[in-house]
């Protein structure tokens, strides 16, 4: 023992009885013979023994008989006295549905054998309970993940084969629009002619829409898969701004391309990086109130290629910026006030594809003043 | 033209017969096999999702028997696992629905001349 302990038990030693009988914890000690020398305040008043004396009793007659053949405790403490090895614990149950917690410790005095021997026991009732608990819980918590892991797949599932599912009849409208429109069924008149333009520009949105939801479906279950050659970012920035310049136009919005430094052919999936394009170009055209500007930017940087779309827009909410590049997120606000058209898949397909490319996509906003998209794509391939 | 659904044979058909060439229809798997035995079109326009015999099963069997056969594959599976395998087993194209008419006949006349 420490000097400081030593000089500690001597400042108490006057009243250590006091203290011993004051510890919520039942100590018995115990000889040879497995006689009961002493047990404290919490063992009469635990074993409802209060009125009865249990010193010189054999530990048989304190314990209940069940007990000490349940757990074999006289054997564990005799193996003590054998060992002089303190006991490290075991788990007791008692009838009732307690459990306690008891360590044996052999007392030794000066040099001599061990003659006595301490059981301290502890009740883990709550203990046990609470972690039991706590086990159900995660039981429950790991079934609930498992369903939801299921319904997550189930739900994917039911996207892929809807969608494909509505291809053939999307086909079958298509195709019919196109023979009206080629003059394969014979000519049009004026108002015949704008109808079939309605159901034309209609259909061709249901059929972006079923793309966007495969996938959507295809970038969540990771069987996409970048087809990657060697492409030219600046001619993609171009043709996808060439394709929106009529959408575009509508809002009379200045659309530019500025290209810092001269860029290297990079290795991507050219189909895709171009709906990448299409897809922030569109948000940028419609999240902008007339006459706006959006201004396409691309870098070369030592390891990557940087892109930025950036618009004077209406922004996004700092609380939605994260949010808008889960699927199906459409806004904040309530679903009755989001606007039609729109599955809130575009930038989910985007992150999707960017980060299949290895690279990063991120935003940066203020609302009422526009925002900025940003991403990237490595310049090498370290597969 | 081999595809399950109805409305998409007859769409097939007043397409290609509004070109002039003359068709025959299967609706599955085992029936283009018959029907390619019997009639020995010069192109097969082939769905993948079928009942009996799915399309990629099927292709493989006409090009066993006839490895000259001119086999179009027009479906709306678009995985790219799908089309290499297509491809591969001597499919002369793949194309993905919805398909742009012109696109499919321009397949189409491409083989036939050839």
């Amino acid at each position: 023992m420490s000097d400081k302990t030593m000089m500690g038990i001597e400042a108490v030693r006057g009243y250590q009885e006091d203290i011993i009988e004051a510890i919520p914890s039942t100590i018995i000690v115990v000889n040879r013979n497995l006689e009961i020398l002493y047990a404290n305040r919490n063992y009469y008043v635990k074993s409802g023994k209060r009125d009865r004396n249990v010193i010189g009793e054999r530990l048989s007659r304190a314990f209940p008989q069940m007990l000490i053949e349940k757990t074999r405790i006289d054997d564990k403490i005799r193996e003590v006295f054998l060992r002089g090895e303190p006991f490290d614990g075991d788990q007791l149950r008692y009838p009732g549905g307690m459990f306690y917690f008891y360590k044996i410790y052999p007392l030794k005095e000066g040099g001599e054998a061990i003659s006595k021997v301490v059981i301290f026991m502890e009740n883990i009732t709550e203990l046990t309970r609470l972690e039991e608990e706590l086990r159900e819980s995660y039981v429950k918590l790991e079934n609930a993940y498992e369903d939801l892991k299921e319904n997550d797949k189930v739900k994917s599932e039911f996207i892929s084969t809807a969608s494909h599912e509505l291809r053939t009849p999307l086909t079958v409208i298509n195709s019919y629009i196109e023979m009206f429109e080629e003059g394969m069924l014979g000519d049009l008149n004026e108002a015949q002619r704008e109808k079939i333009q309605i159901i034309r520009s209609q259909t061709d949105h249901m059929i972006r829409l079923v793309e966007d939801m495969l996938d959507a479906s295809r970038l969540e279950s990771k069987k996409f898969k970048a087809n990657k050659s060697p492409m030219r970012l600046e001619e993609i920035a171009r043709n996808a701004l060439d394709e929106l310049s009529r959408l575009a136009g509508l809002k009379e919005h200045t659309m530019s391309l500025k290209i810092n430094g001269s860029l290297p052919e990079i290795g991507g999936d050219e189909r895709r990086i171009k709906q990448v394009f299409n897809n922030l170009l569109t948000n940028a055209i419609k999240y902008t109130p007339e006459k706006g500007v959006i201004d396409v930017t691309i870098e070369d940087e030592p390891m990557q290629v940087k892109v930025s779309i950036t618009d004077n827009g209406i922004g996004i909410a700092k609380k939605d910026q994260e949010k808008i590049f889960q699927k199906f997120f459409t806004g904040s606000g309530s679903s009755l006030t989001r606007e039609s058209g729109r599955m809130g898949l575009g930038l989910a397909i985007a992150k999707g594809i960017v980060e299949a490319h290895n690279g990063h996509i991120w935003v940066e906003s203020m609302p009422g003043e526009g925002s900025t998209f940003t991403f990237t794509l490595p310049k090498y391939d370290w597969n | 033209m081999v595809d399950d659904a109805p409305c998409m044979l007859k769409a097939f058909r007043d397409i290609l017969e509004a070109s002039e060439y003359e068709v025959f229809e299967a609706t599955n798997g085992e029936e283009a096999l018959a029907v390619y035995s019997e009639v020995k079109p010069d192109i097969v326009l082939m769905d993948i999702l079928m009942p009996k015999l799915d399309g990629v099963t099927a292709t493989k069997k006409i090009l066993e028997r006839d490895p000259s056969a001119k086999i179009i594959v027009v479906s709306a599976m678009g995985k790219s696992g799908l089309e290499k395998e297509c491809m591969e087993a001597g499919v002369k194209d793949f194309i993905l629905k919805p398909f742009k008419i012109q696109e499919l006949l321009a397949s189409i006349k491409s083989l036939a001349r050839g």
